[in-house]
């Protein structure tokens, strides 16, 4: 078996008096996809934030191939590897959609060891994420000209930007119409088969089931289930909890 | 432009300046230019932090008190020439910067401001109570009556602050474009992203509040040896804070001309109204431009010219009938200062007319813009503002309560009272009827 890319143990985050993420475990294989699921208010967000160093838990530890991450800030972990997309699409808004793709080029790979990439191989670098999300003839358009679904696209092209080895992708789709979702679906996807391990927190079942290979189920703080996604509708605690009945 | 091209470019139009300069004859052209040059600075360094990271410092006149403190304390225990003071002061204050910076960096928004302003406040105290410095009295700093080559020795503390404003200007841009002009940026923009877009938050914001200390500092090196006494009050007075944002504000915040374009405006605008009406009215000129640009373009100058676009807040009709009153209070109180300050009058009336015109435009009433023009003329023609004949006529139709006020008072109530009865009713009309939406 291998080892984890990405492993949760025992992770508790509280608000005050209110506890968002209880006592979760979790560990994702490499070029694994993985569907998070969960009502509102179940903790998927600030269990993410807390992956992702956004917020920082109380109790438990992140290990991301097999380093531990407590107490890094978000940005070194983006450099390790861990890219998101948020929930509401964050552009930079005085930038436009290229210069929103060069951020995660200039301060994420370029701050990686190795040889830096020069100006001109970013600039194509840029050119290429662009394109492969659809947003070819909107590189030079600010983020306010810009659609919810092309902010939604920006925003993952700005997250594959970084090179990441686990793209989490905090509802990506909330609000697209089907085609939209397949067109969202189909990237994922693709990127998935080059080897990077996906994490997407959705609440539309049809694009958790069809793309996982295995799903978490969040409920009121806590993991109710972790299971491939046809035992997942099956299992009767989730259908009870979430599905509703 | 490449950034090392625009420095030497820069250097170039400095050295063109100077040398134009000495051809001026009236040394208070040197007094003055040295304190418009200053702003620059100012105003360019509390841009960096301010405008492309968009943490708003309150506290600008700390940084620059400690650059002049710096030099008085240098001065009473080994004198030193003004470059080396510049890089102490600079040294210093960017030292303070870093400190400060890691101290409230973590806050943000108001929190930030409302810790810079502190900063000021203890800062000051220390001062206050450093006897060393002289304290609450002051320090006497005796500036040498000339400089070798240049003659006169404020010629060369002109000389040297026009090089700092080169530096920081071509400093300022050449960040901009930048690696870390786009991290800067981020920031501005939404922090959180720019964290997970890789970009270390906390470590750029300390390399811009040490930058722009940094600069501060420099500019309030040589100050002591331009004014030739400092005193707390003076050094940290409220006007360095207020034009450090006012001017990059006006100008525009996002790229390094703006605080340039707003330094020079406000900067000569405050010099001519200290020479022509009293130094004290600076603030007044300021605040008001302030709530103006504020209301008006946000973006400053440089965004009104980049967008072509007039701030929303002007559709409101009451915010632009107080928008109206209040640009028109000054040309009031500047009419009455004699001609010399009718200059600066200018200045508002020019807002009067591009306020009403791009109002007149946004609800298709072109016609309002009638109504400064009617103001001017009879406050700034002199046949009409001091012709017995209109004043008379004025007057009559003032009634009695009026007369005994003189002629051009009437004249201004009178050109007050339409302009006002003007906008109103303009107002009134956009009420009644829907007003067009495209601008």
């Amino acid at each position: 078996m291998t080892s984890p890319l990405l492993d949760v143990e025992d992770l508790s985050k509280r608000f005050g008096g209110f506890v968002a993420v209880d006592g979760v475990s979790l560990s994702v294989k490499p070029g694994e996809r993985l569907g998070l699921i969960g009502p509102n208010g179940s903790g998927k967000s600030t269990l993410v934030n807390c992956i992702c160093g956004t917020l920082h838990h109380e109790s438990g530890s992140v290990r991301f191939e097999g380093r531990a991450l407590d107490g890094l800030p978000a940005h070194q972990r983006t450099r390790l590897g861990i890219a998101r997309s948020f929930q509401l699409p964050r552009p930079f808004t005085s930038m436009s959609v290229m210069e929103n793709v060069r951020i995660p080029l200039l301060y994420t790979v370029n701050a990686r060891p190795g040889p830096k990439q020069s100006a001109r191989a970013i600039e194509e670098r840029c050119a290429e994420l662009i394109q492969l999300v659809g947003l070819a003839g909107k590189a030079r358009k600010w983020p306010r000209d810009l659609t919810q679904v092309e902010m939604r696209k920006l925003e993952l092209a700005r997250a594959m930007a970084a090179e990441p080895k686990l793209l989490i992708a905090d509802e990506a789709m909330a609000g697209l119409s089907h085609s939209e979702i397949d067109d969202i679906l189909a990237l994922l996807m693709r990127l998935n088969e080059r080897g990077i391990t996906i994490i997407l927190i959705e609440h539309i079942m049809r694009a958790v089931m069809s793309f996982s290979q295995r799903v978490v189920v969040l409920v009121s703080a806590k993991k109710i289930a972790d299971a491939p996604p046809e035992r997942i509708i099956q299992d009767p605690e989730v259908v009870r909890a979430y599905l509703g009945q | 432009m490449r950034s090392p091209v625009f420095f030497v470019v820069a250097l170039v139009v400095g050295a063109v300046v100077f040398a134009a300069s000495r051809y001026v004859e009236n040394e208070y052209f040197f007094f003055a230019g040295y304190v418009v040059l200053q702003f620059i600075v100012l105003a360019t360094a509390w841009n960096i932090l301010g405008g492309y990271c968009g943490y708003v410092n309150f506290g600008s006149a700390a940084f620059f008190a400690l650059g002049a403190y710096a030099t008085v304390t240098i001065h009473k225990l080994y004198p030193m020439p003004i470059p080396v003071l510049m890089l102490v002061g600079g040294v210093v204050s960017g030292i303070v910067g870093f400190a400060t910076g890691y101290l409230t960096l973590r806050l943000r928004g108001a929190f930030f401001a409302i810790a810079t302003l502190a900063l000021a406040v203890v800062l000051q105290t220390l001062i206050i109570n450093w006897d060393f410095v002289g304290g609450a009295r002051g320090a006497y700093v005796i500036r040498p009556n000339s400089f070798p080559l240049l003659g006169s020795y404020i010629q060369y503390l002109f000389g040297m602050m026009l090089l700092l404003t080169v530096i920081s200007v071509a400093g300022a841009r050449a960040i901009e474009r930048s690696r870390l002009g786009y991290g800067f940026a981020t920031i501005r923009d939404d922090e959180l992203a720019a964290e997970a877009s890789g970009v270390p938050t906390l470590r750029l914001k300390l390399i811009a509040t040490t930058i722009s200390g940094a600069l501060m500092g420099m500019a309030g090196a040589p100050f002591p040896y331009y004014i030739g006494y400092v005193e707390p009050g003076t050094a940290f007075g409220l006007a360095y804070a207020v034009n450090s944002i006012a001017m990059p504000m006006i100008g525009g915040t996002t790229s390094w001309i703006g605080p340039v374009i707003g330094a020079i405006l406000l900067g000569t605008v405050q010099q001519v109204a200290t020479v022509t009406i009293s130094s004290a009215v600076n603030l007044l000129i300021v605040g008001i431009l302030l709530v103006d640009f504020v209301i008006i373009a946000p973006n400053g100058i440089v965004g009104l010219v980049r967008d072509r676009r007039i701030g929303s807040t002007t559709v409101e009709p009451t915010v632009f009938v107080l928008l109206y009153v209040l640009n028109l209070l000054p040309t009031i109180f500047l009419a009455k200062q004699g001609q010399a300050a009718q200059s600066i009058g200018l200045v508002f009336w020019a807002i009067l007319f591009f306020v009403t015109y791009a109002r007149g435009r946004m609800i298709g009433r072109v016609w309002l813009m009638v109504f400064p023009w009617i103001g001017a003329g009879l406050s700034l023609v002199p046949v009409t503002s001091e012709t017995p004949v209109v004043s008379t006529v004025v007057l009559w139709s003032q009634g009695v309560a009026w007369l005994a006020i003189d002629p051009p008072t009437a004249v201004l109530i009178v050109s007050l009272v339409i302009q006002v009865i003007g906008m109103i009713y303009g107002a009134a009309l956009e009420r009644r009827t829907p007003a067009m939406t495209t601008p």
